[in-house]
């Protein structure tokens, strides 16, 4: 693993005699895929949240610890019905255009994200919210219709940065946030120094940010060895394995609660009967798939969205069944499949997936099931909803900072990303208590209680959780990746080189 | 050698050689080139291969080793382990049944269907002749690998489409070879005697025109063998075709590609496999044409 957040930035001895006078030096050259969307409300992709969460301010932050950190707002107070929260924002914080941030940049910021027809894909996130007002210069107060115990999570959702109030053009980069836009080339490049009246004290760090784009990886992997780059913040498993011994260059490693998700579609054969699900699950030997698809990084996972990285949540009491493969014949033969079960895998081009599929397809044939793999490019597995309608699939999904939102969009009866048409009416239950009751030990519970029924009845297998890789220039320092790369703060990073 | 010489001028003599000897002589023309012979060789040692791979193969086409693997070559890895921990060697070989089948069978329907096409079409001539060649025409504007991944994305992706990709792809480019040899003897005396006698059409195209097609359907065969051994790979290689885990050449340079830096052998051994087979086919193509160019004159 990598080390925790950099040190304490010293004002070391310095050698730059190149650099200009100014608390700010160097410039950090960003390799990653290019941006297409630069309006806040509407970015998806991780190079788009990253720009934009230099150039802009959430309310709240995430820390790489996934807790709830102060960022514009420097302090809350929560009423005990759970239902209002007020926030108290930073004192002496500027627009770029030169604006002084008030409290009304924030609501409009807000309304616009929940007005639902705007189009934006956070007005179902703020349904539950009543009202947001500005009940002070620099104070915001928002009401809930009901509980909501990740009301704050919300809030910091990778859309919510804040944008003036009136703001015509999205699109113009005009932020609170630590760095300034000076030049954006689109498909080539973004080019942005440090903004010198940023409210934070010492931050940021460096002189300069320099998003490049390239399209393709192992460009990306190139151009760092070669110097032309100094991050790369996304390289799948076999060019991080590549880049170790490589000099001057620190390689980074983040646990993530990003997964593989195989599932098998309850409604219909075979996967409505739970002894099909089991014989699966048997066949499946999750120690191989962990050395040979992820090469031993990550976690191996138990079939449920609640990761070790949600730390108190995450329970391994459960026992999960080992690998058993005459069991697995034995419940298939038992479900009326003694001659073998014939099964076709669906499973996008990207990352891993293509080989979880051949991987499974050999240890699922010794148990008797038959697989053909059929690998389609992601925009064709994932086009025209196929890929919620397929029997059996593999599908890959990012890391969130808190587990409910898997559980309300993938598996509660009605949750629009049903890929499996599971339905359980205690799992529902168990769903719904843990996404509105503020008693914490409740929901603990409640999550470990979900994790025992998708262990126990759940079709879906989750092989393994990923880690996220990257590798910094290490002239660079305090650069801390998070799970989901595009919240990664390069405000204190600092430039040690000459 | 003086016995097969004199046996072969005793061949000679006698009045109209027979599909074995005229075979023998082909083959022994082929192997007077070292390059053709190269060429035949290599498609005679791949045609082993994909007739008795299983038996040559030290391990399953899919067996999955999962402590062994990411191993360079070594005794028991000849060609070393893939990422998932599969023999390279055998899939290698075991890859040579799937592409030659694939790419083969693809060939003989097309040249089937080519033929049937260039015969028909080139006797009739006139409005039908027409109506088919410039619909072959407009196929042939399109780049072979242009319409094969235009057809892929209608049918699906499987062996059996690839197999139809061939087939459609190559049946225009033998057609047309086969007409314009058809053009050029359809008014020979023979062919007029032929038909004068009242010979069915049928007859007539199998039996009077068909044997001064044969050489140039020869060496467009196994020209077009080459050029589909090529798609096939090239298919592969492009995800479109074959499913894996298939063992076709070009998808296994596909996923060795994402490799390259820690397991090169996973990528080198599979392309170096299209190479040989595709210049060998090339050469043999090629030393076919000579040898069929220059019946009789030794």
């Amino acid at each position: 693993m990598t080390e925790g957040p950099g040190e304490e930035p010293t004002p070391a001895a310095t050698e730059a005699a190149t650099e200009p006078a100014g608390t700010q030096a160097g410039t950090l050259r960003i390799a990653m895929q290019p941006i297409v969307q630069t309006d806040p409300g509407f970015i998806s992709s991780d190079p788009e949240v990253l720009v934009a969460n230099h150039i802009y301010d959430y309310l709240v932050d995430i820390t790489a610890e996934n807790e709830i950190a102060p960022r514009l707002a420097t302090d809350w107070q929560v009423s005990d019905d759970g239902l209002s929260y007020v926030f108290t924002l930073a004192e002496g914080v500027s627009f770029h255009d030169g604006s002084p941030l008030a409290a009304e940049d924030v609501v409009w910021t807000f309304d616009r994200l929940r007005d639902p027809d705007l189009g934006l894909p956070t007005s179902s996130l703020y349904e539950n919210i009543t009202s947001i007002e500005a009940t002070g210069d620099l104070e915001v107060t928002f009401t809930l219709l009901d509980p909501n115990p990740f009301f704050l999570f919300d809030l910091s959702d990778n859309h919510a940065l804040i944008l003036k109030a009136g703001t015509e053009d999205p699109s113009v980069f005009n932020g609170t946030g630590p760095f300034v836009v000076v030049d954006y080339s689109p498909e080539d490049r973004l080019i942005a120094e440090a903004n010198e009246n940023y409210f934070v004290d010492d931050q940021p760090q460096l002189q300069g940010l320099e998003f490049i784009f390239f399209s393709d990886q192992t460009a990306q992997v190139e151009a760092l060895r070669g110097g032309q780059v100094d991050l790369v913040m996304v390289i799948s498993t076999d060019l991080f394995q590549s880049l170790q011994n490589e000099p001057g260059l620190e390689l980074l490693q983040v646990a993530t609660n990003g997964f593989d998700l195989v599932r098998l579609r309850a409604d219909q054969e075979p996967g409505n009967d739970p002894q099909v699900i089991q014989a699966l699950k048997l066949a499946t030997d999750r120690d191989a798939i962990y050395s040979l698809v992820l090469q031993g990084f990550g976690e191996i996972g138990r079939d449920s969205p609640i990761g070790p990285l949600y730390a108190q949540y995450y329970t391994e009491e459960l026992a999960l069944p080992g690998r058993d493969v005459e069991e697995a014949r034995r419940l298939l033969a038992a479900a009326g499949y003694e001659d073998g079960l014939d099964l076709e895998l669906h499973t996008p081009d990207t990352g891993n997936r293509p080989n979880l599929a051949v991987v499974l397809k050999e240890q699922w044939a010794e148990a008797g099931v038959n697989v053909e793999v059929l690998v389609e490019p992601e925009s064709v597995y994932y086009g025209e909803d196929g890929w919620l309608q397929v029997n059996l699939g593999i599908t890959g999904w990012g890391s969130r900072p808190y587990p409910q939102f898997y559980l309300d969009v993938m598996m509660k009866c009605d949750a629009i990303w049903n890929e499996a048409h599971f339905c359980d009416e205690e799992l529902d239950e168990l769903i719904a208590t843990a996404g509105t009751t503020m008693d914490e030990q409740e929901r603990v519970d409640a999550y470990q209680e979900i994790q025992r029924i998708l262990i126990e009845r759940g079709p879906i297998i989750i092989p393994y959780f990923f880690a996220q890789l990257g590798a910094i220039n290490d002239q660079f320092q305090g650069f801390e990746m998070k799970a989901f790369p595009g919240r990664s703060d390069l405000r204190p990073v600092t430039f040690a080189g000459g | 050698m003086s016995a097969a010489f004199s046996e072969a001028q005793v061949i000679q003599q006698s009045a109209a050689p027979s599909w074995a000897q005229r075979f023998a002589s082909t083959v022994k023309r082929l192997y007077t080139r070292p390059a053709s012979a190269f060429g035949a060789s290599v498609f005679v040692i791949f045609l082993i291969l994909a007739l008795f791979g299983p038996f040559f193969a030290p391990y399953g086409l899919n067996q999955i080793i999962a402590t062994e693997a990411r191993q360079p070559p070594s005794t028991a890895h000849w060609f070393g382990t893939d990422n998932l921990g599969r023999d390279v060697f055998s899939r290698v070989i075991l890859g040579a049944r799937e592409i030659l089948t694939l790419s083969g069978l693809g060939t003989l329907l097309a040249v089937i269907s080519g033929t049937l096409f260039g015969l028909f079409s080139g006797y009739q001539g006139e409005w039908l002749d027409e109506v088919i060649m410039r619909f072959f025409d407009s196929l042939l504007s399109l780049p072979a690998l242009l319409l094969a991944l235009l057809l892929l994305g209608v049918l699906g992706p499987s062996s059996n489409s690839v197999l139809v990709v061939i087939v459609i792809v190559y049946t225009p480019i033998v057609a047309r070879v086969v007409r314009s040899v058809v053009l050029s003897v359809k008014n020979k005396a023979f062919v007029e005697a032929a038909r004068l006698q009242g010979e069915s059409l049928g007859r007539l195209l199998m039996r009077e025109i068909l044997p001064s097609v044969l050489p140039a359907l020869a060496v467009e065969s196994a020209l077009r063998f080459s050029y589909a051994i090529f798609l096939v790979a090239s298919l592969g290689f492009l995800g479109v075709g074959v499913q894996p885990p298939s063992p076709n050449w070009g998808l296994m340079v596909k996923e060795g590609r994402n490799f390259v830096n820690q397991i090169p052998w996973a990528l080198y051994f599979p392309a170096g496999a299209i190479s040989i087979v595709v210049i060998g086919v090339n050469l043999l193509a090629d030393g076919l044409k000579r040898a069929l160019q220059a019946p009789g004159s030794e």
